[in-house]
């Protein structure tokens, strides 16, 4: 039986807020309330990543995710005028199978999370500075990926603008 | 000795069997070379066989066998066929070339206006040659083999003209019932294969396995027992009779050839064939003189209720067989000649009579008594050969029949008991009263108005009238009573025997009694107009034949065609239905993989997560299996 | 003794990542499946940086890992909405299911 520490309380909240997203995100028939929802969801995830001594990454986290990301999906919701609601669908077999497989594969990763025995060799070191300790591994140890990365974005940058352009009409 | 001829016997069924395979490969066309082949190899054969049956004539000959091809040989067992001549053979070879020769003649003229002629000609020559080989087989399996084989001819005869519901119910009925006999003959067979030793299965090693106390009395008695069940279905005796009087659906020569003097002999024939057997059993020989005798009484009594010609005739046949059975179920060597002898003498008067009546039906196209009458007017021949037919049947002196029955009934008087005596003659009386019903409703009184004028036959029919009622009144004097020569004869040895007044004046009298009550009680009736009132009581159930075709149809047939429904059902839907789900789970796994290929992202991301999750199950859970 | 949270963090990111399953390989409209893409990414990001706490050696470079992620997954939604735009112009809908064209 853990001990009741105020971090064990702050986790079993924003564990809450997580998986309530998620699960609103899944059931709401309006689309909009769906991004709503999830975005709920990526800001508790965030509060996660506080209780993890992670701070940079919650930051970009929210920055990025509840910030961009849903803005960038009420977007693509607005440039794709499909009906606003989703009639609530009959359970298909497509979905009781997804349903089935999907409890198939928790249930798997469940065993395996039980049996293992995580006992960290070396205490953790977070550094006094989150964001100069990471950035220090960035540019020195890891600052190939990091270089990968910016190409990576580059592309993605120009792929969407040609992608989303508008073809040029036949005149 | 001289034995010329008797080397060539083997020719005798040949001629017949060459005019089936010739008569096959002509096919429909050629329709005048039927009868013309068919009569031809009939009167061949005939010339044949009386030549051997003369030469054999003075009694001094042994039997002859040639038993030279082997057939089968498995390990140290050697079947092999050939023939025999015995007296017996000899004569029953005469009786069926002779009534085939008369009957392929007549044929010619009853059947002239058939579009299949040649088919029945062809039918006929083939029955012939198996009744033939039958006859002179030397070892038991190949009689069966010619047994079935008659079977089969009289199953194709039977229903000749297929176009007739009646015909193809009455063929099928006679085959499963001889069938069934057939079963009982075949397992008699398969004891005595068993318990001859080396496995011998010639008349004569039988003969003498059992003289010589091979087989013991038990054994003898199921396998006489076995081998009656056959003659019982062949010679339509009870309670296999059924389906004689149904085969009257065929036509009347076949009536006349195969199922009055030929094939239903041949019943008779297997039990003297194998007499040894029956002589070791007493109990079999009883079996078969109560059984003899029962028939004999109960058909006659049916028959005396019956309104279509040739069923009346047909239980008469069924009812002297019955005669031949009483008398061999006696036990003596003059008892089992004085069977032969009916069987000999029956076969010429019942043939007669089954050619007179198809005389009678080719003239007026009419079967049922009721509607006939006041022929003899405008058919003498058939009328005059018809009666003297009748009254051998009914055993009036000297006729032939009188003499052959009244042997049958002396020695059941002195060698049996007094009940089957009294069976004889009370069924004696029956013969006479109801062949009189016969003739008098056909050919005496007045004509019955509405039914076409009649004129006689012609020549190719009536002929052989003459010739068979020529021997049904010379043929008895074969053997006399005081003067067994026909039984000492066949068996090769001197017999005696005491004649018996009281047995003939009996017979005699209830012969004549019958013919009196008969014309008495019937005359009336035929003149009077067609319709009668619904017989009542007792004249009801003779006439619907006691009600055995229903018992037997309520009894045997509905359960077994329940089962049959049964079983069809278990076989639709268990075992076929086995089979259909093989296909039927293929076809499911066929359909739901067109199912997958739907071309949705998101089925097959489905089926790529299934799969992760079995690669896992497979290789990270393999600690637990 | 303090037990840690290891398996709860672990525990929660299974679920998010099952739901998120879920909801890629069911919903029919194509924004909800790209949502639910992001929350499976978001799964393994609280799987990173809970192992880079408390994994077996503790380090930043989980956190760093996370961070790549972050920048891949949001590059991805950026092009599946360039995607779904262009997509939604030619059919005139952005049902997942009238998506069909493998199956020729």
């Amino acid at each position: 039986m853990p001990t009741l520490t105020g971090e064990f309380i702050a986790f079993f909240i924003f564990a809450f807020l997580v998986i309530g997203g998620a699960v609103f995100m899944l059931s709401f028939t309006k689309v909009v309330h769906t991004v709503v929802s999830v975005a709920f969801t990526f800001l508790s995830l965030g509060g996660l990543y506080v209780l993890l001594q992670a701070e940079f990454i919650a930051f970009v986290q929210i920055l990025i995710y509840t910030g961009a990301v849903s803005i960038l999906m009420i977007f693509g919701i607005m440039l794709t005028k499909h009906n606003e609601d989703n009639a609530a669908q009959q359970w298909t077999i497509h979905e009781t199978l997804t349903a089935i497989g999907c409890a198939a594969l928790f249930g798997i990763l469940f065993y395996a999370i039980q049996n293992v025995s995580l006992v960290p060799m070396t205490a953790f070191d977070p550094g006094q500075d989150n964001v100069a300790a990471l950035g220090e591994l960035i540019f020195t140890e890891r600052v190939l990926p990091f270089e990968l990365a910016s190409v990576l974005l580059t592309v993605a940058f120009i792929g969407a603008i040609l992608l989303a352009r508008r073809e040029e009409e036949e005149q | 000795m001289d034995s010329t001829f008797v080397q060539y016997a083997w020719l005798i069924p040949v001629f017949p069997l060459l005019s089936f395979l010739v008569l096959t490969a002509l096919g429909r066309g050629f329709r005048a070379a039927g009868p013309i082949v068919g009569i031809a190899a009939a009167a061949v054969s005939f010339v044949l066989a009386l030549l051997v049956f003369l030469e054999r004539l003075d009694g001094t000959k042994d039997d002859y066998t040639w038993n030279d091809w082997n057939w089968i040989e498995a390990g140290g067992f050697t079947l092999s066929m050939g023939f025999e001549i015995t007296n017996l053979n000899a004569l029953m070879l005469v009786i069926v070339t002779l009534v085939s020769a008369l009957v392929n003649l007549y044929s010619a003229g009853y059947m002239s206006g058939d579009e299949r002629k040649t088919t029945f000609f062809a039918y006929v020559s083939l029955f012939t040659f198996s009744m033939l080989g039958l006859v002179i087989s030397s070892n038991i399996l190949m009689l069966y083999i010619f047994w079935e084989l008659v079977g089969l001819c009289s199953f194709l005869l039977i229903g000749f003209w297929y176009h007739k519901p009646e015909a193809k119910a009455a063929a099928k009925k006679a085959f499963i019932v001889t069938r069934i006999g057939d079963v009982g003959l075949l397992i008699g067979i398969l004891m005595l294969f068993w318990l001859m030793p080396g496995h011998h299965l010639d008349f004569t090693m039988i003969g003498n396995a059992v003289a010589a106390g091979d087989i013991s009395e038990s054994a003898a008695t199921w396998i006489a027992l076995l081998i009656f069940v056959g003659a019982v279905g062949k010679s339509g005796q009870f309670p296999l009779h059924v389906w004689l009087p149904d085969a009257m659906e065929g036509p009347t020569p076949i009536s006349a050839l195969i199922h009055a003097a030929t094939m239903v002999a041949a019943g008779v024939y297997l039990v003297a064939r194998t007499y040894p057997i029956f002589m070791a059993s007493p109990a079999a020989l009883d079996t078969v003189a109560y059984i003899g005798a029962f028939t004999a009484i109960f058909a006659a009594v049916i028959a005396i209720a019956q309104n279509d010609i040739k069923r009346v005739l047909a239980y008469s046949t069924v009812s002297q067989l019955g005669y031949m059975m009483l008398a061999l179920g006696l036990g003596t060597e003059l008892a089992w000649a004085a069977a032969i002898f009916h069987l000999f003498t029956h076969a010429f008067f019942k043939a007669l009579l089954f050619l007179g009546a198809g005389s009678v039906i080719h003239a007026t196209d009419e079967q049922d008594v009721r509607k006939l009458g006041g022929l003899f007017g405008s058919m003498k021949i058939t009328a005059v050969t018809f009666a003297i037919g009748a009254l051998a049947l009914s055993g009036l002196f000297p006729l032939a029949g009188f003499w052959s029955k009244d042997a049958i009934l002396t020695q059941a008087l002195h060698h049996g008991n007094v009940i089957l005596f009294a069976v004889g003659v009370i069924a004696a009386f029956f013969t006479a009263l109801y062949m009189t019903r016969l003739y008098v409703m056909v050919f005496l009184g007045k004509r019955n108005k509405g039914r076409k004028e009649a004129h006689e036959s012609p020549w190719v029919m009536t002929l052989p009238l003459m010739i068979l009622a020529v021997l049904s009144v010379a043929a008895g004097f074969a053997s006399m009573p005081g003067e067994p020569w026909l039984a000492g004869w066949l068996r090769g040895v001197t017999l005696t025997e005491h004649a018996d007044w009281l047995v003939i004046v009996l017979s005699n009298a209830a012969a004549i009694a019958g013919i009196a009550v008969g014309y008495v009680l019937f005359r009336k009736r035929s003149e009077t107009e067609a319709g009668e009132s619904e017989p009542a009581g007792l004249y009801r159930v003779l006439q619907n034949k006691f009600y055995i075709d229903e018992l037997y149809q309520a009894v045997i047939a509905a359960p077994y065609r329940a089962l049959g429904n049964v079983l069809y059902w278990f076989d639709n839907y268990v075992v076929s239905g086995a089979v259909r789900l093989v296909s039927a789970v293929f076809v499911g796994i066929g359909r739901a993989g067109v199912r997958l290929q739907n071309g949705q992202l998101q089925t097959y991301g489905l089926m790529i997560l299934f799969g992760c999750i079995l690669f896992i199950v497979a290789i990270a859970g393999r600690r637990f299996f | 003794m303090i037990v840690n949270l290891a398996s709860s963090f672990l525990t929660l990111a299974a679920i998010l990542f099952c739901l998120g399953l879920f909801g890629a390989l069911t919903k029919r409209n194509a924004v909800i499946v790209l949502l639910s893409i992001e929350l499976m990414l978001n799964a393994v990001n609280l799987n990173l940086i809970a192992f880079s706490k408390y994994g077996i050696a503790p380090s930043l470079t989980g956190q760093l890992f996370s961070l790549f992620t972050i920048t891949v997954a949001a590059a991805e939604a950026a092009i599946g909405v360039a995607i779904l735009i262009a997509l939604f112009r030619k059919r005139g809908t952005s049902d997942v299911t009238d998506m069909n064209q493998l199956k020729r």
